[in-house]
Order: C-alpha cells, then sequence, then structure tokens
C-alpha cells in the first residue's frame, strides 16, 4: 500500500516535472482546406528554451502548422497544448506568454510606428516604457515617429518582431521574421534571438534561410506536403542525408578520369577552373591527395543543412 | 492604459488624420439639411406653428447618427478583420468587449460632434429651427439610438468581407429604413399600414425620442418609450452582432 503510494507520487513529480519543461506538445494534428491537406498528422514535442526551425517548400504547411499552435487556426483534428495550456478556444491565461509575428503582418491604420506598440504594450497592460524597449530591441528607435504605411520592408518586419516581443514572452512564434531584412539587419536579428534563446525563451520559427536555421536553430524540421519528413538537429540532418563533402582543387592538377581512381572519392566533376571531387570520407581523400603532389591551392566546403534540405525534398518529387 | 483607452485612443487618432472620410461624415447630413432647408423653406405646420424645417432636422439629424454609427463599426470591423488587425488582438489579451466598447466610444463621439455642428447650422436663419426647452433630452435617446445602430454595424461588419459589400448592405438596410421611419418624409403622408411597419425600425424612435426633445412635440410618454425599445434594439442586434464576430475571415 505504502509503496504503492510512494510509487504514485514518484511518477506524478514526474509528469510534472516533464509538464513543466514541455513548451508546446503537438499531437497528431490534421488542417485540410477542401481538397488540399496542409498538415497531416503532425506531432511535435518542443522542450522548453528550445529554439525550433521550421523549414520546407512553400506550400508545405509551415504557417498553417504554427497558427494552430499559436490558436489562430483551429485544426480539423489532433491536439496542441502550449505552456500546458489549450491554445483555442482563445485562453486570456495563455495569450501574455506567447508572442506571435504572423507572416502577413498587421498594424493599426494611421499611427506611427511607436504609437502602434504603444497601443499592442497596453493591450498586455504595459505602459509606453514597453513600447521603447521593443523600438530599441529591433533597432528600429529612429523610425518611432514614422506611420505604419510609409515605413520600408525590413521596418515594417522588424516592427511586426517588435510587436511580438513588446511584453517579453516565454514562447516566441515567428513566421518568417527575416524574410525582407538586409543582411547587416538579419545578423542583428540573430543576435537578438540568440540573446532572447540564452535567456530562456522558447523560440518557434520558420524559414527559408536555411544558412540561418543552421545557424540558429537546436533542431530543425523539414515539412513537405504537410508532413514532417525529418526531425533533428542541423548536425543530425546533414548526417542523415548522406550527403558528402566536397573537394575543390585547380582544374590543372588532374583529370576528373584520375581524380575518380583516388581513394574515398565518390565522383569527380569539372568546371571552368576548378575540379570537384565528392566524398563521404574526406579524411582519406585529403590523404590521397597529399600523396598524389600536395596540398597546395586545395579547398574544401562541407555538407550544409541546405545540401541535406535540397537533397531531401528532391528526393520527394 | 486598459486596452479599452489605448483602443480608443488609437481609433481617435486614425480618425483625425483620415480627413476625408471624417468630412464627409459630417458634411453629408449637411447636405441634406441644406436640400431640404431650401425645399421647405417659410412652410410651417398649421396645428403646432412649428416650422417644417423643426421637423425635417431632426429626420436628417436621426439618419445622419444611424449612418454614421452604423457604418462607422461596421466599415472598420470588416477592415480590421480584412487587415488581420483583429487576429493581432486575437492573440493578445484584448477583451473583445473592449474592442466594442472602444467602437461605441467613437460612435458618441462622432455623433455629439455630429449633433453639435448640425444644430448649429440648422438654426442659423437661413433654416430658422427652433431648438425646444427640452433639448438636454436629445443625449439619452442619442445614446440610445447609436447603440443601437452600433449593434447593426457589428452584424453588418461580421457578414462582411470587402467593403462593396459594407456599402451594399449597409445601404440596403439604412435607406430604405429611413424612408419608411419618416426620417425623410414625414409618416403622416404615409398608408396607414406602413406607418404601422414604421413601428418595427429602431429609427422611428430615434426620431420620435429626437423630435419630442428638440422640436417640443409629443408626449413624454413616447419619449421614454422610444428611449426603451432603442435600448431594446441595441441589446439585441448587439447580442446578434457578437455572436456572428469572426477574428479572421478564415475561421
Ligand atoms: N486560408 C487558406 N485557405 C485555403 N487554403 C490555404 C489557406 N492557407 C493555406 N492554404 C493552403 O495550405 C497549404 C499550406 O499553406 P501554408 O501557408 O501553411 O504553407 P507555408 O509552408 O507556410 O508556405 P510559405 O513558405 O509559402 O509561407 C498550401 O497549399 C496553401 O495553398
Ligand atoms: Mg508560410
Amino acid at each position: 500500500m505504502r509503496g504503492a503510494a510512494l510509487k504514485t507520487k514518484a511518477m506524478q513529480a514526474a509528469t510534472s516535472r516533464t509538464a513543466a519543461e514541455t513548451a508546446i506538445e503537438v499531437e497528431r494534428l490534421h488542417k485540410s482546406y477542401g481538397a488540399v491537406q496542409a498538415v497531416t498528422d503532425v506531432s511535435l514535442t518542443v522542450p522548453r528554451g528550445e529554439f525550433i526551425g521550421l523549414l520546407g517548400p512553400n506550400g508545405a504547411g509551415k504557417t498553417t502548422l504554427i497558427e494552430m499552435i499559436e490558436g489562430l487556426r483551429v485544426p480539423d483534428s489532433g491536439t496542441v497544448t502550449v505552456l500546458g495550456r489549450r491554445p483555442y478556444p482563445r485562453d486570456p491565461a495563455l495569450l501574455p506568454l506567447i508572442g506571435v509575428q504572423t507572416q502577413k503582418s498587421a498594424f493599426f491604420p494611421h499611427l506611427t510606428a511607436v504609437e502602434h506598440l504603444e497601443t499592442v504594450a497596453a493591450f498586455y497592460g504595459l505602459d509606453r516604457g514597453a513600447a521603447q524597449r521593443a523600438l530599441a530591441q529591433v533597432g528600429l528607435t529612429d523610425s518611432a515617429g514614422v506611420r505604419v504605411s510609409k515605413v520600408s520592408g525590413g521596418q515594417r518586419q522588424r516592427l511586426a518582431i517588435a510587436t511580438a516581443l513588446v511584453h517579453q514572452p516565454e514562447v516566441i512564434f515567428l513566421d518568417e521574421p527575416t524574410g525582407a531584412l538586409d543582411p547587416q539587419a538579419r545578423r542583428d536579428l540573430w543576435t537578438m534571438l540568440r540573446q532572447l534563446k540564452a535567456a530562456g525563451r522558447t523560440i518557434v520559427y520558420t524559414t527559408h534561410h536555411l544558412d540561418e536555421a543552421e545557424e540558429l536553430c537546436d533542431r530543425v524540421a523539414i515539412l513537405h506536403q504537410g508532413r514532417i519528413l525529418t526531425l533533428g538537429t542541423p548536425h543530425e540532418l546533414i548526417g542523415r542525408s548522406g550527403v558528402g563533402s566536397r573537394v575543390l582543387l585547380p582544374a590543372t592538377a588532374m583529370s576528373a578520369e584520375q581524380a575518380r581512381t583516388l581513394d574515398g572519392v565518390d565522383d569527380a566533376t569539372v568546371g571552368t577552373d576548378l575540379l570537384t571531387l565528392h566524398t563521404r570520407h574526406l579524411a582519406r581523400v585529403l590523404a590521397a591527395l597529399g600523396d598524389h603532389g600536395g596540398l597546395d591551392g586545395v579547398q574544401t566546403r562541407s555538407a550544409t543543412l541546405e545540401d541535406a534540405y535540397l537533397e531531401l525534398i528532391g528526393a520527394q518529387s | 492604459m486598459t486596452a479599452f483607452a489605448a483602443l480608443t485612443r488609437a481609433s481617435f487618432k486614425a480618425n483625425t488624420r483620415d480627413t476625408a472620410t471624417i468630412f464627409f461624415t459630417f458634411a453629408f447630413p449637411l447636405i441634406f439639411l441644406t436640400i431640404f432647408g431650401l425645399i421647405f423653406k417659410g412652410q410651417r405646420v398649421e396645428e403646432t406653428g412649428n416650422g417644417y424645417i423643426d421637423f425635417i432636422a431632426p429626420g436628417v439629424l436621426a439618419w445622419g447618427q444611424a449612418n454614421a454609427a452604423s457604418f462607422g463599426v461596421a466599415f472598420s470591423l470588416m477592415q480590421w478583420r480584412k487587415d488581420d488587425l483583429l487576429r493581432l488582438i486575437r492573440h493578445t489579451p484584448a477583451p473583445l468587449s473592449d474592442v466594442v466598447l472602444a467602437r461605441l466610444a467613437i460612435a458618441v463621439g462622432v455623433g455629439v460632434a455630429q449633433c453639435v455642428l448640425f444644430i448649429g447650422v440648422a438654426t442659423i436663419p437661413l433654416f430658422g429651427m427652433h431648438v425646444s426647452a427640452r433639448w438636454p433630452l436629445v443625449l439619452p435617446v442619442m445614446l440610445l439610438g447609436i447603440a443601437a445602430f452600433l449593434g447593426l454595424g457589428l452584424i453588418i461588419g461580421a457578414v462582411s468581407k470587402t467593403p462593396e459589400a459594407v456599402s451594399a448592405i449597409g445601404n440596403c438596410v439604412v435607406i430604405p429604413m429611413a424612408f419608411l421611419s419618416g426620417a425623410f418624409i414625414p409618416v403622416e403622408l404615409m398608408p396607414a399600414w406602413l406607418q404601422d411597419v414604421s413601428y418595427t425600425m429602431p429609427l422611428r424612435y430615434l426620431l420620435d425620442g429626437l423630435v419630442y426633445a428638440l422640436a417640443g412635440a409629443g408626449e413624454a410618454r413616447d419619449y421614454w418609450i422610444a428611449c426603451g425599445v432603442l435600448t431594446g434594439f441595441a441589446v439585441v442586434f448587439t447580442a446578434i452582432g457578437l455572436r456572428l464576430f469572426k477574428w479572421s475571415n478564415e475561421e
């Protein structure tokens, strides 16, 4: 009796701990628009503090999935839990804990950037200081007085991100936050996102920039036609894809036929001034090249998440 | 600041910065006042000794208020939904009641300003309207009338996805109602059964209340009945409007 009671207690402790450590729980989510299956049988668990990327071609279902998690779209079936609560129907206790930037951003008409943010801040019971802080966070302080209809595309996107962050939410959803940003602004946003992650925030985001996802995400999910094809750390995905490394050397070094006979080389292709060797055994190839006449002018390119992505998506069609 | 205060402030700023819309909101009833004022200039109603303008002006004013309240809320709801602004509000803790109350605050502000301007113009010697000593009673009936038409606007705004739909639906409802309620032509000129029909319309009660307060004609009892019926319309229309309310067109 006593033993059983203790055991139940221990189990309860274990479940409540996992509940406390889980930010998002998605189970068997389905959503279709008429004949279009936008999201099919998606399950996903995101621990607190994780930075997860949703990747996939246009129309893969990223926005549909992320907006069902936010509670903005209603699933046909399946369940979503965010911080232990259901996002649909509207739950005023959950909403202050999540920050949402949608793919199509919305602003109050005829207001300036700072007035828009002050309005949103007031929805959370926050004062003007929150609006100023969020503006500074995305580097928009200088454009505070510009009407929302007059700001540039990139500034619009930054204002949308500031709108999502104004109340310092626990879980942050960003749907293509870097699409319209210039290279410098993109790097600034990366820095900001890393700071948010360091502060323990959970971040779910979608992007078409694979280099960025590889740089930022703890894990990425690749979606295709509404299903998650693969899920893991960028490193795992690259490993799983079987895409090897490339070794580049001057075209004058040897012929492609010669190169194919080297130890570890899977294939060789010749361009205008470069010979490219494809391999899954980089060390062996480099050793062979060293024996063959030195490594002068040799460059290596390791496989990227983009390579893995293209391989995986290419195999689908 | 509360969500209500913030939404009211945001809408107020948007309204004052959108000069074309604000101009026509106020100019529209004045144009009608001028037309009717010139048509009936100098004519008197035998029984009461009032000028025709004393009855025409409350009619045009009632219609102007109904128009501004219902179209104002219908357009902004439709536009906010279309622009995904309602979705933005949806993912914040701002209560829906604050969204509606902010619209009411704006509509009342517009209504009071419209009323003051309108009476100011109608009483100039060219039109020669006389305002009765009961004029403070304009306020209660006007507030209730605005609330009723705001409710109607919530319904129109909920079912419309485009500005064209708001115009089409709104005009189909408000213009026939203006004629049938006697806002433009006195109900006394209409066949008896049409006079009965007029009692099914909220504008009829707003008009009766305004005639009582401004022209000083009619019974106190009818004034308070008008207020009561307008309250009923406000409650029913708002309930239906909230029932039909959608945060986004995709829902
Ligand atoms: N509101 C809608 N009504 C009808 N179909 C929709 C709607 N939203 C999305 N779809 C369809 O669902 C599928 C998934 O769309 P979704 O927007 O989720 O893709 P996505 O991965 O976000 O694409 P993108 O990279 O272009 O943003 C697409 O086929 C799209 O046409
Ligand atoms: Mg999308």
